[in-house]
């Protein structure tokens, strides 16, 4: 029981993700900021940020719905930080671990998304209805290449579990190579789930003031933010644990600090495409994903497929 | 003051989130609020980002006198934004109506509808003067003048 309630608030739960978050927020600011020759932000800012926010007057507008319009960033943020108990952090072994939990850590980075668009339209808002139907019309873009990239990983593997899916790796060291177009797709349609530049169409600021968000203030909208992050380290650490399954077995420390790095690679990569690319127009994301990144999902799928067939017997 | 207060302070004098609203300026403030936020003066460093919506932000930036039309909407936008809240007036006009004062659609400088925290004279500003105009608004903050 101690153990549980270990996890759940101390390490790998709330407080680690809590720390994290901070410093995954500062090193995506600071290097954005450094890219566009910006000194950039001091390193307490996002603990700043997040303090200010929870001490700010909550308003809530006469027409949204009480509950939903309270309940969702709680929502949200559960469901992200939840994700995170099934990924192998340091060894090949992650804390809770069945078969089938590749697919319960994607159903519950999908549910950020829900409960952001459910808050935004509760919220009574133009601009909030807009930006959470938006949200929900990308969603339906960028989920399915990043289910079939992740699914050729696991294909090859053949297993549905991720710490089953690190140990096969493990044993067959170079073969996540093989998985590197996977890679590259999932990476897109990661940026499309945390709505960031390109994909950043949901809370397009220059267009709907702030999309879903337009209406939340205060320790509300802290939570958002909190949640968000949370969900770029989830994210990431999936892209890490699907896609780079190598250096797990040398020992928790060094297996934490592969990871650790692993994260921060991931990360840089998502802030230089934020600050290198300019918003894509809804209609232009959706054709962009179906067109060009589903079709190197399927490839990936395919040709994953057939290696199987041939090689492995 | 508490220890609580304190970290409160902190957080708020280190965050400062501001949104920029025209009360009808001749645009050469806009222009100017505009140019210190850019990369060359870099405003994050003081962890000033610019918000699109009212209910973000901390600071309300108004640059231009008050006219008849714009009245109902700056105090609307006002009362959008969630507490503790600040004004900064950018600006002549907007202190005190500048070169606008006495025209017939014009009720004066921002004060005459909302409370204003902090004045920044010029005719237009410059980005240093506003940048110095909110550092020291939030330094105020410190000394526990205005909140
Ligand atoms: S102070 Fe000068 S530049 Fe600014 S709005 Fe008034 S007239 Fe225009």
């Amino acid at each position: 029981m101690a153990q549980i309630l270990f996890h759940i608030f101390i390490f790998p739960g709330i407080l680690f993700l809590l720390v994290m978050s901070f410093l995954i927020e500062f090193i995506d600011r600071k290097l954005h900021a450094r890219l566009q020759n910006r000194v950039g932000p001091p390193w307490f800012q996002p603990l700043a940020d997040f303090i200010k926010l929870l001490g700010k007057e909550v308003v809530i507008t006469d027409e949204a719905d009480v509950t939903i319009f309270r309940v969702m960033p709680l929502v949200a943020l559960t469901a992200a930080v939840t994700a995170f108990f099934y990924i192998p952090l340091w060894g090949t072994e992650a804390i809770y671990s069945f078969n089938g939990d590749l697919i319960v850590v994607l159903y519950l980075l999908t549910l950020p998304t829900l409960s952001f668009f459910l808050g935004g339209w509760y919220s009574r808002s133009v601009y909030s209805a807009i930006g959470a139907t938006r949200a929900l019309t990308q969603l339906f873009a960028y989920e399915v290449p990043l289910l079939l990239s992740v699914l050729a990983s696991a294909l090859l593997a053949g297993t549905w579990s991720l710490s089953e899916l690190t140990r096969f790796y493990d044993a067959h060291p170079g073969w996540w190579l093989f998985n590197l177009v996977g890679f590259v797709v999932a990476l897109i349609a990661l940026l499309g789930k945390l709505e960031k530049v390109p994909f950043d169409i949901p809370e397009a600021e220059t267009e709907i003031v702030a999309g879903y968000l337009t209406e939340y203030s205060g320790s509300l909208y802290a939570f958002i933010r909190l949640a968000l992050n949370v969900e770029m380290i989830v994210g990431s650490a999936l892209l890490a644990a699907v896609f780079f399954p190598w250096g797990l077995s040398c020992g928790p420390l060094a297996g934490f600090a592969f990871f650790i790095l692993k994260l921060l690679v991931i990360m840089a990569l998502i802030t230089l495409l934020r600050s290198a690319l300019a918003r894509l127009r809804i209609d232009q994301m959706i054709q962009f994903c179906w067109k060009y990144v589903s079709t190197l999902a399927f490839a990936q799928v395919i040709a994953t497929l057939i290696f199987k067939g041939v090689f492995v017997k | 003051m508490g220890i609580g207060k304190k970290i409160m302070t902190w957080a708020r004098i280190k965050s400062p989130w501001i949104l920029h609203f025209n009360s009808g300026s001749c645009n050469g403030c806009d222009i100017e609020i505009v140019a210190a936020l850019t990369p060359r003066f870099d405003v994050e460093r003081f962890g000033v980002i610019i918000r699109g919506t009212p209910r973000h932000a901390d600071v309300l930036v108004c640059s231009g006198p008050v006219t008849r039309q714009i009245r109902d909407r700056l105090k609307r936008i006002y009362d959008q934004m969630p507490s503790p809240k600040f004004v900064v007036a950018v600006g002549t006009c907007a202190c005190t109506g500048g070169v606008f004062d006495g025209c017939y659609n014009v009720l004066g400088g921002i004060d005459s509808v909302i409370p204003v925290s902090a004045y920044i004279p010029g005719c237009p500003v410059n980005p240093e003067a506003i940048i110095d105009g909110v550092v020291k608004l939030v330094g105020s903050l410190e000394e526990g003048k205005s909140a």
